[in-house]
This record gives C-alpha cells, structure tokens and sequence, in this order.
C-alpha cells in the first residue's frame, strides 16, 4: 500500500517530469554514458532532494512510504529521458530486499543512506529477485561464526560500476540466498562490453570477500520483490516507448518528401495507428499491475505477467519501428532512435523471456 | 401525472416511477396491466406520455428535464421489470438527431410519432459508398412540396419493420461531394420502396438491400436544410458512434469474469493444451482482450474526468485483431474438423462462424483501414491526404461504376 495521498503522488511526478523536461536533455544523456559512471550524479542527487530514491522505502527509515503505484510513476519518467541511473537496481530491487529480509541494524544503517543518494547497491547472481541471473557463475559462501565470505566469479552484475554494495543471490536446489558484498579490495571488477552503451553490466571476481547474509527469504517475500521489480520494468518500458513515439509523430509532421509532410501518407498512418494501440495497452498493463499489487490483489500475479510480455515486446516493436519511419537518418549513432531501440532489446532478457511471462499469464487464466 | 423535476432526490424517482410501474406494467405478463398481451405502440404511448421515454429532455419537448444521472434512475426500474420505452433519449437514434438538428415543425410532427413507434432504420450506405458515404448517389428530386427519391442504400438494419428511415441523398452534383447532400427523414412504407434481405457471409440475415424507385418525401421532412445534409448526418453519426461505445462498456460489466476462457477450453477438449506453441499463441490472444478491457476502463476513466478519452476510438481496431486471431488459432486448433460444420458439429460450426463474423468488426461501421486514417489524423494529429475530389463537382468524380 502506498502512504502518499493523490495530490502529493500527482505534484511529485509533475514535479520530476518538470525537473526532467528541463535539465535531462539529450546532451547530457550522451554525456553520461560516455563517462564511467555511467549516469549524471547531479540528476541522481536531484531525484534523493525530491525524495525519489526512498519512494518505496518506510517512512521511518527515511523514505516516503510509496506503493508500488508510485515507483511505477518514477519509472515512467525515467524510460521517457532513458536516465541511466541506477534505480532498479538500488532503489526498487536492493531497497526491497533489504526492507523485507535485512536485520533491524542493516535496514537503519542502509535504507536511509539509499533515500539520500549516499548509496548505490548493484544486483547480480542468481535467484528470483535478481533482474539478470548468470547461468554459469561459480560463486560460492562459505561461514564461520556470523562472518560470511563470497568467493567465485559472477557476470551480467548491473550497475556495479560504482556501487558501494553489491546485492548478490546465490538460487541452489530452488532455494534462494541473498548476500550484501561491500565493495573493497576483495572484490574487482571487469566491465562488460555492451550492446547499449547505457547499460551498466560487470563480471565480479571475489576472493575471501566479506558478506551480510540477508536472513529468511520465504518464498512469498521474494515473490513480492519480484514482482514489484518487474512492474517497475514495465512502467519504465511504457514511459520509454511513449516518448519514441512522441518523438516519431513530430517528425512525421515536420518532414518532407513528395511535396507533403510523411505523415500524410496512409502507409504511415496505419504504423502509427497500430503503434498507439501497443503503447497505450502498454501503459494500461502497466497500470494494472502496479494497482493490483498495492490492492494485495489476487489477480496481482496475473497482472504483472501481462505487464512483462505486454511491455518489453511493444517496446522492442515501438522503437524498432521508430527507427523504420524515421528512414535514413535513424540509422545514424546521432539520432537518439537507436538508443531507445537498444534500451528495449536490452530490457528483454530482465527477470525472464516474453515467452516465460507469457506462459506464465495463461497458467493464472486456468480454471483454479 | 407525475410530478419530478431536477431537484428530485435520487429516492423519490425511484418511489415514483415504480409506482408507476405498479399501476401500470403486469411484469409478469410483460405487457401493460389489463391488456392481455403486449402491443408495443400503445404501450410506448403510455410511457411517451407520462415522460419516461425521454426522461432528459424538456418538458415541452416530451421529457421531464431531468439529469443523465436521473434518467439513469429510471431506466433501471423499467430495465428490472423488462419493460421497453425508457431511455429513448439515449438510443432512438432518429429522435436524437430530430430532436437535436430538425427543425421546429418536424420535432412538433414527428417526434410523438417516432418515440411511440418502432425505432429508425439508417439508409447510409450504397454499394457505389461505404467507405466514402458523402459520395451517395441516390437522388432526390423535387415535385411541388414534396422530393421523388430514386436509389439504392444496403447494410440496413430493421427495415423491415421501420416505419422511418434517415435517408442521405444526393441534390446537387454540380458541387463538390459534400455540399449536394440533403438529410431526409423518410417513410418506409409506401410504394416504391422494397426491402430484400442479405444473406451475409455467416449464415445470418440482419441487414437488408433498400430499393426505393420514385418514392416520395415532403420537404418538411428534411433533416436541417437543403443541400446541407452532410452537416446534419455528422450529428447522427456521432450518436451512433456514442451509442455503439456504451454498447461496449455496458457489455464488458456482464460477462463473467472467473470462467475460463474458451480457447483453453478448446485446446483441452482438442487435447492440444500441452503444446508449447498453442499455449503460446493462446496466451497471446488472451492478452490482447484483457489489454482492450483494460485500455477501455482507463477510457471510462478519462470520460468521468475529463469528458473525453481518445483511448476510445482504439477499441473498434483492437477488437479486430482480438476477433480474426482468435478465430484463426480456433480453427488451428480444430483442424480437420473445421471442414465440418452444422449441428453435429458445434465446435466447427461455431469455429466457422466466429471466423466469418470477425468481419462485422473489422468492415463494419467503418473499415480498419478507415479507422486507422481516424485515429491517425484526429488522435496523432498527422496531417491529411490531399483529397483527390475536393472541390471537384460531384458529377465529375471518377467511380468504379459509371
């Protein structure tokens, strides 16, 4: 459930996408992925002053109490801007993780340090919870006393660039274990050449690394983390696929061939036509889930599998076929198309395949 | 007599118009009260005349002047006891369009007789204008005071039993298409006008060929005035497109929503539920109903808040892909026995006519192709085509027939 009322939820998300609309150009975009870090530290530092980066964490550890429905809000705004910023990783999956299973010390020192932008958390490993599980790490925990040491390698760890913790799953037999490794000597790090330059991906190399295990993982719980992960995903997808679109239908307006504006020809109405039926059932999907989340709702399972295949496959379709109506010149670094077309292929393997989710939609349309 | 108005309270209504009911409506013979059996014209004279037909509209124009939400009220008591006549202003598609656009004489004629009688049928269509309705070729004439309308229209529904239809005819063809166009308000029964069923592509006979030969029209039936036809017609159309639109959102609230959906439940019969390609193609298609009902609250939502929702217009689109692709993995699914059909065969029979049926979504009402330049040019805002017939006399406009 979400603690903030209506108006506070409107003024918030009007007051980024302002913030947004004015500082996160396309400049600085370029910019931030061309640098290590990988996003624009003043923007990250901007969205923990708005409260932002503790939107889904306790009020009494230093967050503002938001539901599922919120994060969805924030989502959206960054697909729009394809802010590269560590979110999901730190502030949806880590925040949750640690809000769900980490001891009472951990939560009071961690959770308020992630509202303030004081701390960036990667994830990686294997498990439900984790956005991309690396099929072939070869991690291993060991313990003695209430110490726990990491050691072993692990690929596909987001955002791990800069972070100050890295959240690390370990799934063995079906059963889920959840390790927090403060970045330090005992950990080094290879960057992983990506497809979308705005993507952040790291192999980690731990030898004798200090870890806090996270206790307790029902089932339930992680079930939780995930789908709240993936729902967020969806509405970052539909933020992202409408505003190519936008995008898109300017140029169609405003450029020339035959002597009339593209748009004008029936080809590429009935793409765009098409194309706003995929972005809106997006948005729509995108909604349902979150609701049903925040409403407990039954159907929450459901909603959120039909957000995942919904949303990643009409982004790639959006972004793809942006590109095919801009022509020429979307086919171009320069352009920004394929930067929103490599920000959807590279959303596609997140927590499980469109066919994975699929399958998992027509399970929960079965007679019970 | 009774006695409402807009400072009604939500209760009192209620009170009133069952009470009415009461007097008047035998629920269990489902005709009036002492008449035996149900005669539909003085039945609607006895709702016409108490008010109920047309709840929100003036008191001098037949109504109670109540709200939308009022009328509501009373639409629901006549609907409980399965009593016609209410909401009339909400479905009486040529009342509607008399009322909003005719002129005071024809309201004062004919808008007693219309609400009392069997609803209008609409003559749109030609085989020469479907898609293109402001090229219609059926002439009118005019003789004395009244026009001699010769023509064809198609995809008429009820003309059998209308006694009025809303006629779109051509007046002037040295104009541009859209300036030669009168809107009349025509009587069906007479000589010269000949209704033949269409057998359609499913088997099912609901719309009909009108041939009308040297028929007759009075002037005063116009529906707004000379050669401006087209302009009346576009209210017409947009109550209809309303119409159809709460048609879809009063549907959805009645199906049930726990049951499992008919294409597993088809895969199972077929033994085909296990495959990984069905399960994926099945999936898909279920998606992409549950989206447009979602797409559609979020429209009902927009409308409660702001009036208006161009979510709306994606429906129609949507429901064709939903319908032609769930038709098309049902076959799949049968098989061989999709050769099948009648009786004997259920599955295949209906299989068949789902698939054929999918075309009234996909053609009727406007083609895909139509809505998507609609959704294109009036969500989008993307500019038009240029018009190969603008501001060409309608005369000299290149058809496929003549």
């Amino acid at each position: 459930m979400s603690q903030i009322s209506d108006e506070d939820r409107q003024a918030l998300r009007d007051g980024f996408a302002r913030y947004l609309e004015a500082e996160a150009d396309e400049k600085k975009l370029r910019s931030a992925i061309a640098n290590d870090r990988g996003y624009d530290e003043a923007i990250w530092q901007q969205m923990a002053e708005m409260g932002l980066l503790g939107i889904a964490i306790a009020e009494d550890s230093g967050g503002v109490g938001g539901g599922a429905i919120d994060v969805a809000l924030v989502m959206e705004e960054i697909g729009k801007k394809l802010l590269p910023v560590p979110f999901l990783s730190t502030c949806v999956v880590a925040a949750d993780m640690i809000s769900r299973f980490g001891s009472e010390a951990i939560q009071q020192d961690l959770l308020p340090k992630i509202a303030a932008g004081e701390l960036v958390i990667s994830t990686g490993g294997s498990g439900d919870f984790v956005p991309l599980s690396d099929h072939d790490l070869s991690l291993s925990a060991k313990s003695s006393a209430a110490d726990w040491t990491l050691n072993g390698q692990v690929s596909f760890v987001s955002h791990a660039g800069n972070a100050d913790y890295h959240l690390l799953g370990l799934q063995e037999d079906g059963v889920d274990s959840a390790y927090l490794v403060k970045a330090s000597d005992a950990v080094s790090k290879d960057r992983l050449i990506t497809n979308d330059p705005a993507q952040r991906l790291f192999k980690l190399h731990l030898s004798d690394a200090r870890a806090i295990k996270l206790e307790v993982l029902d089932a339930d719980g992680i079930g939780q983390v995930r789908m709240r992960a993936i729902a967020a995903l969806a509405a970052e997808q539909a933020g992202a696929m409408r505003a190519i679109f936008e995008i898109t239908m300017d140029y169609l307006r405003t450029r020339y061939q035959f002597g009339r504006p593209i748009g004008s020809f029936q080809a590429i109405k009935h793409m765009a036509a098409e194309l706003l039926v995929e972005v809106e059932s997006a948005t729509s999907a995108a909604l349902a889930a979150a609701k049903a989340l925040d409403a407990n709702s039954p159907d929450a399972a459901k909603f959120v599998s039909l957000a995942a295949f919904t949303c990643k496959d009409a982004f790639r379709t959006v972004s793809a076929q942006a590109i095919q109506m801009h022509g020429g010149i979307a086919y171009t670094q320069e352009h920004i198309a394929h930067l929103y077309w490599r920000r959807a292929r590279a959303g596609l393997p997140l927590f499980g395949s469109s066919d994975a989710h699929r399958e998992q939609y027509l399970k929960s349309r079965e007679a019970a | 007599m009774t006695i409402l108005d807009r400072n009604a309270s939500a209760e009192e209504i209620r009170n009133v118009v069952e009470a009415w009911l009461d007097a008047h409506w035998d629920a269990e013979k489902r005709c009036a009260k002492g008449a035996g059996r149900y005669d539909e014209k003085s039945w609607l004279t006895q709702v016409f005349e108490a008010g109920f037909c047309v709840p929100s509209w003036p008191i001098e124009y037949y109504g109670l002047g109540l709200s939308q939400k009022q009328s509501a009220i009373i639409e629901k008591a006549f609907s409980r006891r399965n009593a016609e006549g209410s909401a009339r202003d909400r479905f009486h598609l040529g009342a509607i369009t008399i009322f909003k656009v005719g002129s005071e004489p024809l309201k004062r004629t004919m808008l007693p007789i219309m609400l009392t009688g069997p609803i209008c049928c609409l003559l749109y269509s030609e085989p020469n204008a479907g898609s293109d309705l402001a090229g219609v070729r059926t002439k009118a004439v005019p003789d004395g005071d009244d026009f001699i309308i010769t023509g064809q229209k198609i995809w008429t529904s009820n003309a059998q039993e209308a006694e009025y239809g809303m006629l779109l005819t051509r007046t002037d063809w040295d104009v541009p298409k859209h300036r030669g166009i009168t809107f009349f308000l025509f009587p069906m029964k007479q000589d010269g006008v000949e209704v033949k069923p269409i057998n359609q592509i499913t088997g099912e006979s609901e719309f009909n060929e009108v041939f009308i030969t040297g028929a007759r029209v009075s002037a005063t039936n116009i529906i707004g005035s000379l050669n401006q036809g087209w302009t009346s017609f576009q209210t017409a159309i947009a109550y209809e497109r309303l119409i159809m639109g709460q048609g879809v959102t009063e549907r959805r609230g009645k199906s049930k929503p726990d049951s499992e959906p008919q294409l597993i439940r088809l895969a199972r019969r077929q033994g085909k539920y296990d495959d990984p390609v069905i399960r994926q193609k099945i999936a898909q298609a279920l998606a992409h109903r549950e989206l447009n009902g979602l797409n559609m609250e979020r429209a009902k939502q927009e409308i409660m808040t702001n009036g208006s929702s161009s979510l709306m217009s994606l429906g129609k689109l949507a429901m064709s892909r939903i319908q032609h692709g769930e038709a098309a993995i049902a076959t799949d699914l049968l098989g061989q026995e999709a050769l099948l059909d009648g009786d004997d065969s259920a599955d295949a029979a209906n299989v068949n006519f789902d698939a054929a049926k999918a075309y009234m979504n996909s053609i009727g009402g406007g083609t895909d192709q139509i809505q998507k330049n609609i959704i294109a040019e009036r969500v989008l805002n993307l500019p038009k085509e240029p018009d190969m017939d603008r501001n060409v006399a309608f005369r000299d406009i290149k058809s496929s027939s003549l």
